[in-house]
């Protein structure tokens, strides 16, 4: 093993190109990783962050809030199922904001959401004409105590205070009371207003294991029910994205595996001369792998630092607004460990040569 | 050439090695190719292959269709701007939809764009590109995209929106013409509305989302976009290929993927300068005792350079039948298309960036002097 890092210290030169392609591999790994967790985090924020333990839509929602309708009745049968403490009417509407001191047309995107039951995070529903509203808004020149005007009829919202990860679709989240959210609903899009005590959703806590079927059973099917994960991937285009940055990391990390396969094996063959006179004055097989095991980690280790590093670069230089990528510590933690993980497994390749390698071939070789 | 693959022949793993990294990368270039162009197609494929040169926006809409509203009073701005042809009104909603010809009762996600009917269907709107059936002549009836149609959304077939129950009727598939990545059917304007109305009972009259709008003879599309705009502050006019690139999302899509392209089209290069270095480097001795033997140092190199073109051509046949069949696939409902284009295009710079870092690999076989030989130095020296 010291030999082997040796050998990195003294000629470094020999695993500098591998070193290159492995930092754009772990790069892409970082970069994939946290794109799908920006688009992710930014289209779930809102419901992620619901301190409850089912939401209800109405049937033919599709777990869409605009389509879901939710009317006092059905949510008193909601209310009387066992299990049951909690009770809260939520709804959102999605429209363009205008920020003073910006242009006429530079309108920030915020998804306005009136609720009873205060998410994680989120203080209790604001008085009329004002609401808490997602940090990520202060990218568009939104200040704690501004007004800003929402929608079409430009409805007016006092701005009193700022929450964190709780957008929904991509857009920025106002948390306001009910009566502000259904106003500001019928005012800009009267094709979509509610009618009084109608809500989209139902956010409920309760105590039964299954709260869902209960809810779902109790309705006579006019509801359908997901816990705050089950709604967070029912979130069209989640699950789908989930899987297909996912399916796209993994090749990326096979890639990785062949690439440090091939390079190891490489250095194996020729190296093949050095190892038989290491076995032949006693060094075992195991040694010898161990060794090549060692610098393969050391270098992707490297290569993963100068990637995280790069990463992170790159998410500060990104302008918010564009690329939706978020660097987490986690994701980078995972990227390295799969890397690590592809680089012993790449070794692998070269362990058949290094047991086959004869002592006796130390004899009569020149290098 | 009998050397680059006598070479190659006894060195089976190390090559084969080099083939399978070089061909996952090209499939996974192909394949996001793919999944970038279907992505953009499916998300705002009704936006480009509908006709209305002009389309309008509010501009609290942010060019989202949905977002969008038109007042009367920005309508009457529209039409009175110079340059203005025919208008025509455009809504869009989402719906729940359940086909008749999906299974098990399927149902979707659903996107309604009405328009006015004009002569044959044809109105302010209407889809471009028809590719069987025809086009709305009356309420009720509907042209899908043909993304749609393996949902069970084809011609015959009927649609019932959740809940209300109203049905609408596929007479005519369009190509390329989903919207937000969902079933879309384009169908009168009187039967959007009455939509709307079916699912909420609730529900005011709905203002169009925008305006389609033909110029007049004599008027450039363009031209017609900024006599608009000059009208009002809260007029959002874009030519149809501005409005559909101008979506939101559709650039961030484009950045990332660019992003993307870049890092996997650097690793193959660097992937195959550094193969080929390596095993320069170990064949020193064995090339330097060529040149003395006679063998001229353009043979060598071409021989490398053999080597280089068989193992990337190799590498992105192998991706590119890796990626045929994936390509043929719908995922997460985005339908992916074999995109011939794409494959010629990376073909072609792959090889020409593998034969280029290759050359470092050259430069040291021509740096070979023959009297080495004797000394016992070579290339690696």
């Amino acid at each position: 093993m010291r030999l082997a890092l040796k050998e990195l210290r003294r000629r470094p030169g020999r695993f500098t190109v591998a070193t290159i392609i492995l930092t754009l591999i772990a790069i892409l790994l970082m970069f994939l990783g946290g794109l799908l967790d920006g688009l992710i985090a930014s289209s779930t924020g809102a419901i992620r962050a619901q301190a409850a333990d089912a939401i209800v839509y109405s049937d033919t929602a599709q777990a869409s809030f605009v389509r879901s309708r939710i009317e006092p009745d059905v949510r008193a049968e909601v209310e009387g199922v066992g299990g049951v403490t909690e009770v809260g009417g939520i709804g959102n509407v999605q429209l363009g904001a205008r920020v003073p001191g910006n242009g006429p047309r530079d309108l920030a995107s915020v998804a306005l959401f009136g609720y009873e039951l205060a998410p994680d995070g989120v203080p209790e529903p604001p008085p009329y004409g004002q609401a808490w509203a997602d940090e990520t808004i202060k990218a568009s020149g939104v200040e704690e105590g501004m007004t800003i005007e929402v929608g079409p009829a430009r409805t007016p919202i006092e701005i009193v205070g700022f929450v964190s990860d709780t957008n929904f679709n991509g857009q920025s989240s106002l948390w306001a009371s009910p009566d502000t959210w259904r106003d500001a609903l019928a005012a800009n899009r009267p094709d979509a207003q509610l009618g009084p005590g109608v809500f989209q959703a139902l956010v409920v806590r309760g105590d039964d294991s299954d709260l869902t079927t209960a809810i779902d059973e109790a309705t006579g099917g006019a509801t359908d029910s997901y816990t705050i994960d089950g709604a967070v991937a029912a979130i069209p285009g989640v699950t789908e994205q989930q899987n297909t940055f996912n399916q796209i990391i993994g090749v990326t990390v096979a890639i990785a595996l062949v690439v440090i396969g091939l390079f190891f094996a490489l250095l194996t063959v020729e190296r093949t001369s050095l190892y038989g006179v290491l076995k032949a004055i006693g060094a075992k097989s195991s040694t010898i792998f161990g060794g090549l095991v060692v610098q393969a980690v050391v270098v992707t280790g490297i290569a993963a630092a100068i990637a995280g590093a790069l990463v992170v670069v790159l998410d500060l230089v990104i302008p918010p607004g564009s690329i939706p990528l978020l660097v987490t510590p986690g994701r980078i933690i995972v990227s390295v460990v799969l890397l690590l993980a592809a680089a012993v497994l790449g070794c692998t390749f070269s362990l058949r040569r290094v047991l086959r390698i004869d002592p006796a071939s130390a004899i009569g070789t020149t290098s | 050439m009998f050397l680059a693959f006598k070479e190659m022949a006894r060195a089976k793993v190390r090559f084969a090695l080099l083939i399978a990294s070089i061909a996952l990368l090209v499939f996974l270039i192909l394949f996001q190719q793919s999944l970038q162009n279907g992505l953009i197609t499916g998300f705002i494929g009704a936006i480009r292959e509908q006709n209305a040169p002009v389309l309008v926006y509010s501009v609290d809409g942010q060019r989202v269709l949905q977002g969008s509203v038109i007042t009367p009073r920005m309508e009457a701005q529209v039409r009175a701007a110079p340059g203005v042809g025919d208008v025509g009104p455009i809504g869009q909603g989402t719906f729940t939809g359940q086909p008749s010809g999906g299974s098990d009762g399927d149902t979707f996600d659903t996107t309604l764009i009405g328009y006015e009917l004009g002569p044959d269907g044809g109105g302010i709107g209407a889809p471009t590109n028809l590719v069987e059936g025809r086009l709305p002549t009356a309420d009720d009836e509907a042209v899908v995209s043909d993304a749609d149609v393996r949902l069970g959304f084809g011609i015959g077939e009927t649609v019932t929106l959740l809940p209300g129950g109203k049905q609408i009727a596929v007479v005519g598939v369009a190509e390329d013409a989903q919207l937000n990545v969902a079933p879309t059917l384009f169908v009168s304007y009187e039967t959007y509305l009455d939509a709307i109305r079916s699912v909420n009972p609730d529900a005011g009259t709905p203002l169009p989302n925008v305006l389609g709008v033909v110029p007049a003879a004599g008027s450039t599309p363009d031209e017609v976009v900024a006599s608009i705009n000059e009208q009002s502050l809260e007029l959002d006019a874009l030519t149809r290929d501005d409005a559909a690139a101008k979506t939101p999302g559709v650039a961030q899509v484009q950045q990332s993927f660019n992003i993307i392209f870049l890092l996997y089209g650097l690793v193959v290069p660097c992937v195959t300068g550094l193969f080929f270095l390596i095993v320069t480097f170990q064949k020193a001795n064995s090339l330097t005792l060529l040149r003395a033997i006679g063998a001229p140092a353009g043979r060598l190199v071409s021989s490398l350079l053999i080597q280089v073109v068989f193992i990337i051509g190799v590498g992105l046949l192998v991706g590119a039948l890796l990626y045929f069949p994936v390509s043929q696939q719908t995922l997460g409902g985005i339908p992916l298309r074999f995109e011939t284009a794409a494959v010629v295009f990376w073909s072609v710079l792959l090889l020409s960036l593998g034969v280029l870092s290759s050359l470092f690999a050259a430069r040291r076989v021509l740096r070979i002097d023959p009297i080495e030989a004797t000394t016992g130095q070579g290339v690696g020296a």
